[in-house]
């Protein structure tokens, strides 16, 4: 019962822990500036694709992805196509991939990746930014990158054990 | 690739047109919150206080820790500013009861630069960052409206763009959007010379004060302050010194870069400033996102 609350205890805590630690951001560094984006919720949410259930890693997507765009952006319809979208095109990639804790978190911060650069594309489009690729490329991408690979390579293991142990007792109860 | 059936495409060709329309649909009115949006916005905000408040805590004490490392030079520091300051507070004292003295003279009580100040703390900051926004702890049962001016101690940081019962969202003086004007004006020569800010360079991390008149000089170093005329904000808040003085693209008026006094990086506590003279729709209010280069058809007024 507790492990079961567990899981979406966490995607709640990760959704309120996201804008605290953007407060810290952008940062100066030198001549430049540069962001810092947390993604920590949807790198959750795609660890519990791979790893747990898929159809109920694109509901929390949406759920997530809709309070996002409400609560932040005013514009709905962003996160919330996205957040499923990626949950799905992880969980359909277990067939096709083997399920190393190392290929998971590299192929988890590369769909973050390509998610920043559609979310880019978005806002360029709708002239919310006059960033150019390049500058997009070397002042957010890169840096929210690094950012969010050291704290899936911190955090990583943790997500996948407490999972684990979530698909284990749901074996067990089911047997 | 994934097999797909007839009604999985139907699904998603219905869902793609679903989403663009409201895609479309939210960007044409994004500031007026509709009411499910503003129960999402107040349940989610309440969550955000209750967890910004151990984090408030923690970096509480390490900026406790940094002031008392920097404790012996700031007290160096102070102490040779203290005596000017005595001068000073003196001088503004006779200046204040002499000003209250010849308003009564011309019975003109009201003032542009007063105001009330309603003290927020900082809940969130938009995490993905495209836009700079930040939500406040209070909202519209305590007074908080649409357009009012946010600053901290050291000067004006943003506007409030959107309100629902309990939070608001303030859009931070740097933002990208070229809609975002401010009435100001550069304080300190002979004469008050009027702009507004618009924009922000991105390359030097300054604001942009245009519109000014080419006939008037204006010098680096002066301050640039909320001029009030804009229709609601006080008049006299800080905003930022000047650095550097060109013409604009057309040659027909002068632009400034100014650098901004408010420091952005870790807001925590802001005032919401409420002006106590009527409000007015100005270039600070709701004409903000409006197209003034090239106006729609208006009702004339004769």
């Amino acid at each position: 019962m507790f492990i079961r609350l567990l899981i979406p205890t966490i995607a709640v805590l990760l959704f309120l822990f996201e804008p605290l630690l953007a407060m810290f951001s952008p940062i100066v560094i030198g001549e430049q500036i540069v962001f810092l984006v947390p993604r920590f919720l949807i790198l959750y949410l795609i660890f519990i694709a791979i790893y747990y259930n898929r159809k109920r890693a694109v509901l929390y997507g949406l759920f997530f992805g809709l309070l996002y765009d409400v609560f932040y952006i005013d514009i709905i319809g962003l996160y919330s196509f996205l957040y499923p979208l990626l949950c799905f095109i992880a969980g359909w990639s277990v067939k096709y991939i083997h399920q190393h804790l190392v290929i998971t978190t590299v192929l988890a911060v590369m769909l973050v990746a390509s998610m920043e650069i559609a979310l880019y594309e978005f806002f360029f489009l709708i002239n919310f930014t006059p960033m150019t690729f390049q500058m997009f490329l070397n002042n957010r991408l890169i840096p929210t990158i690094m950012a969010n690979l050291i704290f899936l390579a911190m955090l990583g293991w943790a997500f996948k054990y407490l999972i684990n142990k979530r698909v284990l007792q749901r074996a067990h109860n089911g047997a | 690739m994934p097999h797909f059936s007839n009604k999985k495409i139907i699904v998603l060709l219905v869902s793609t047109v679903f989403l663009v329309a409201l895609i479309g649909f939210s960007l044409s009115n994004r500031h007026n919150a509709t009411l499910p949006e503003q129960i999402i916005k107040d349940t989610v905000g309440f969550a955000q206080s209750v967890a910004a408040k151990p984090t408030g805590y923690i970096t509480g004490i390490y900026s406790n820790i940094e002031a008392l490392l920097n404790t012996y030079e700031e007290n160096k520091r102070l102490k040779s500013r203290l005596e000017n300051f005595v001068v000073l507070q003196s001088e503004v004292d006779g200046l204040k009861s002499e000003n209250k003295k010849l308003r009564e003279l011309i019975d003109k009580e009201d003032s542009l630069r007063d105001f009330q100040p309603i003290h927020a703390t900082v809940i969130a900051r938009n995490p993905d960052q495209w836009e700079e926004k930040i939500i406040l702890n209070k909202g519209q049962v305590h007074g908080i409206e649409k357009n009012m001016a946010v600053m901290t101690a050291q000067g004006l940081v943003g506007k409030i763009i959107a309100v629902t019962p309990f939070t608001s969202e303030v859009e931070l003086l740097y933002t990208k959007n070229a809609n975002y004007r401010i009435s100001a004006l550069v304080q300190g020569g002979k004469k008050d010379i009027v702009g507004a800010i618009e924009g922000y360079d991105g390359e030097r991390n300054e604001l942009i004060l245009k519109r000014i008149n080419p006939s008037f000089e204006v010098e680096v170093g002066k301050q640039v302050v909320s001029s009030g005329l804009g229709g609601i904000f006080p008049k006299g808040i800080l905003i930022g010194e000047v650095t550097e003085v060109t013409t604009e693209d057309f040659g027909l008026t002068k632009m400034a870069y100014v650098k901004p006094s408010a420091d952005f990086s870790m807001l925590e506590n802001v005032i919401v400033a409420k002006r106590d003279m009527t409000a007015i729709d100005g270039s600070d209010g709701d004409g903000t996102n409006v197209n003034l280069t090239d106006p729609p058809e208006e009702e004339e007024e004769e």
